[in-house]
Formats: structure tokens, sequence, C-alpha cells
């Protein structure tokens, strides 16, 4: 699959995709995508399955699929 | 809009706004101040009385059509959100020292790029401290810099600073006595009400639509080589320029810019402390105004940090001129790079904490 995670930080983005690359899979961190958010930071888009247990700076984790995102994890609160 | 739509978009949005700041100049605002974040919220500052520089009082309704124009286009899309939690005291300190070093160069970054398109040499100077002060910043990005996360909050937090605007609008249309209007000086110089109040709506709801930011833009070339909130700008510059050219508003030179002086060095490290601190919020002046009307309440609070950080300038001297900057201001911008640097220290290094 092909995932994007948005973060808290830039630096919450950086780290994960230090973990996906550990992981064998591959990633990117890019300006957040403007119809996934209006917000303006750094995601990741990765190429392959998200972690288990996302780390605390993620703020949601989605699929892309042919029909839009589908989301996979989203911090609470 | 996905990806491949994103920078025409980006082109056109860019090319619209230095269309209307031109055009705002023509109608009434002060020479190469279409626009200018800092220096209208300066004017909102002098207006209710926090400061009392006669020259530069005004409620300038840009910066309420900026606010609501954000406010109403995010409801439409759905993607109104009230949050914030993120270190708002940080932040007001951060927006009161990004104030503190633009009022030493006498513009926003927006204004910025408004005076390059109108000839004005000086702000290239500006430009480069600008860049300087957003490289630092970035520095402190990949090092594990962040102000933690944000959380969702009532309605009502959301809603304040839109509130607030709406009060300064009613004021405005009702002029009463206990506000401040200036009778000369960049204050007095103003398009009439509808028309500035309109501009601030489109350019608030095209800022929502495509993220406009000038920190961004650089940010994001440096950090991944994105061109797109970039090229917006140089689109914003394109247009004004043209437009200044048509309307006999480009005068290219270095002395005797309007509202400007010619100290080099100052208007590099003021601009440098903008670029620094607007990094560290995560965005320019604007971007703060648009998220704000997306019920971002850390953004309204920075708004409220450049409104103070406006008000001491001018109440302590801190505000340069054209003249030149001032022994105070230049002290105050020296120590606004030093409180920032600690600031980004301390949520860089000791993140545990």
């Amino acid at each position: 699959m092909i995932g994007i995670a948005t973060f808290f930080s830039h630096f919450g983005a950086i780290r994960f995709r230090q973990d996906c690359q550990s992981r064998g899979v591959p990633a990117k961190a890019m300006p957040v995508p403007r119809d996934l958010s209006s917000s303006c930071g750094t995601c990741v888009r990765f190429e392959g399955e998200p972690p288990a247990r996302p780390p605390e700076e993620v703020e949601q984790i989605v699929e892309v699929t042919d029909s839009g995102y589908r989301v996979l994890y989203r911090a609470e609160g | 809009m996905n990806d491949k739509k994103e920078l025409p978009v980006a082109l056109a949005a860019g090319l619209g706004i230095g269309v209307i700041a031109a055009v705002l100049v023509l109608l009434g605002n002060p020479a190469n101040m279409g626009f200018c974040i800092a220096c209208f919220v300066r004017d909102i500052a002098g207006s209710v009385g926090l400061h009392r520089a006669a020259p530069v009082q005004y409620i300038r309704p840009e910066i309420i059509g900026l606010v609501l124009g954000s406010l109403m286009l995010a409801l439409v899309r759905k993607e109104w959100s009230p949050k914030g939690g993120s270190a708002p005291m940080t932040r007001f300190v951060l927006g009161f020292f990004v104030m503190i070093g633009c009022l030493m160069f006498l513009g926003c970054p927006f204004r910025m790029i408004l005076r390059l398109a109108g000839g004005d040499g000086n702000a290239l100077f500006g430009l480069a401290g600008f860049v300087a002060g957003i490289l630092c910043g970035v520095f402190f990005l990949n090092k594990g810099y962040t102000l933690r996360r944000t959380y969702r909050l009532p309605t009502a937090e959301g809603t304040v600073l839109p509130a607030i605007m709406v009060a300064l609008l009613v004021l405005l249309a009702l002029a009463p006595s206990f506000i401040y209007f200036s009778q000369e000086g960049p204050g007095s110089k103003h398009a009439p009400l509808l028309i500035s109040l309109a501009a601030g709506l489109i350019v608030g709801a095209i800022a929502q639509r495509t993220r406009l930011c000038m920190v961004g833009g650089i940010r994001d070339f440096v950090l991944f080589r994105e061109t797109r909130l970039l090229l917006a700008f140089v689109a914003i510059f394109a247009a004004a320029l043209v437009c200044n050219a048509a309307f006999g508003n480009f005068h290219p030179g270095f002395a005797g810019q309007p509202i400007a002086h010619t100290d080099g060095l100052w208007n590099a490290l003021g601009m440098m402390l903008a670029g620094f601190g607007c990094v560290l919020l995560g965005g320019c002046p604007l971007r703060q105004l648009v998220l704000s009307g997306e019920g971002n309440a850390d953004s309204a609070v920075t708004v409220v940090g450049l409104l103070v950080g406006a008000a001491f300038a001018h109440n302590f001297g801190l505000a340069s001129s054209a003249d030149g900057p001032t022994a105070a201001g230049k002290a105050a911008v020296i120590l606004g790079l030093v409180v920032v640097t600690v600031i980004a220290c301390l949520n860089t290094f000791k993140k545990e904490n």
C-alpha cells in the first residue's frame, strides 16, 4: 500500500522516515498535500505497511486509494 | 486539489494578490504597502490606543478581511477546526519579537516583496537577512525543534479572534471618539473601507486555499526543493512589478524610498529576526492570520503577540523610521535574536522537560 503520515512536528516526520527506512519501507518526507490537510507541515509518503503502534508525533496516517484517502489512524484529542 | 493542480493554482493566486496589492496603493494605501501585516497590525494597535504614535493609527480592514476570509472559506470547505495548546506563551513571545524585527525593517515578509516590486533596493538586504533567519530556523527543525502537539479545543476558543475582528470592524464603521485615526502620515492613507475589506476577504480566502506563506516557501525549498509556495510569491512580485510600472509607481533605487530606510545591516538583521521567529512559529504573519481564521488558537495568540510587539515598538522608540533605526531598536533586535535562539535551543535539546 501507499500511505501518507502527517505529524505534529517536522522532526517527528524525519524520525518516522528513518524508522520506515530501517524497516525496509521506502519513504520520503515532503510537504503535506493540500487535499489532505489545510496545515502546511511535513508529511512522509511511504510504500508498505505502517507501524503497528504509531509514535506519539504522528497526527494521522492515511492510505492513498484510487478514490482518495482512507484514514488508518488518527491521534486522539 | 490534486498535486498537479497545486502549482497553477498557486501561481494564479500569486498573480491575483500582486494585482490587488498594487491596486490598493492606487486607491489610497501607502506606497509599496498594498498589504503589510506588520504595519497594519501596528496601525490597529495605535487605533485602539495601545500606542500613541499619531501617524500610524487606523483600523485596517485588510487585516479583518484576511481573518474572516480564511474563516469563511474554511467553513465552506469543512476545514474549520478549533485547536491549540501548543506552547501558547512561547508563541506569544515569538510573535512579539517577529514584530520587533519587522518594524526594524519597516515591513513584514509580504511587504518586503511589495517593496522590491516598487523598486526599493533596501528590501534586498531584508531578503538576505530573511533567508538567513529561515536557515537558522531550519537548522533547529532538523535537530528536533518542536513546540509539541496541538489539541482539539471547544468551538468558542476558535471563534475569539474572528469575533474580535468583527468588533474592530464595528468600531471602524462607527468611528467612536475613543478610537484614534491618523490625520497625517501612513495611517491616514488608506483605500476606501469596503474595497480594503473586500481585498482582505479575497486574499484571506486565497491564502487559506493555497496555504500561502513566505516563510513556508523558502523553508519548503530548503527542505524538499519544493517550489510551489516560493513561486507563488514570485508571482506576487511579478504582478505587483508590472502593475507598479503601469501605474507609475515603480521607482528603482535605495534613497528616498517610501516608508523605508537605507541602513542595510539593520534591514537585514530585522528580517533575520523575523525569518528565524517565523520558522519557529511555523509560518509568516500572514499565515498566522489565516490559521487564526481556521480556528487555530495558537496562531491567534501569536497575532496578539504581534499586536503587543507593535505597541512596545512605538511606545519605546524601537521602530525604525525613514531616518533609520534607533539605538533602542537595535538593542531590541539583538535581544530578540538572543531570546529566539534560546527558545529554539530549549525546544530542541531539552524536549523531555
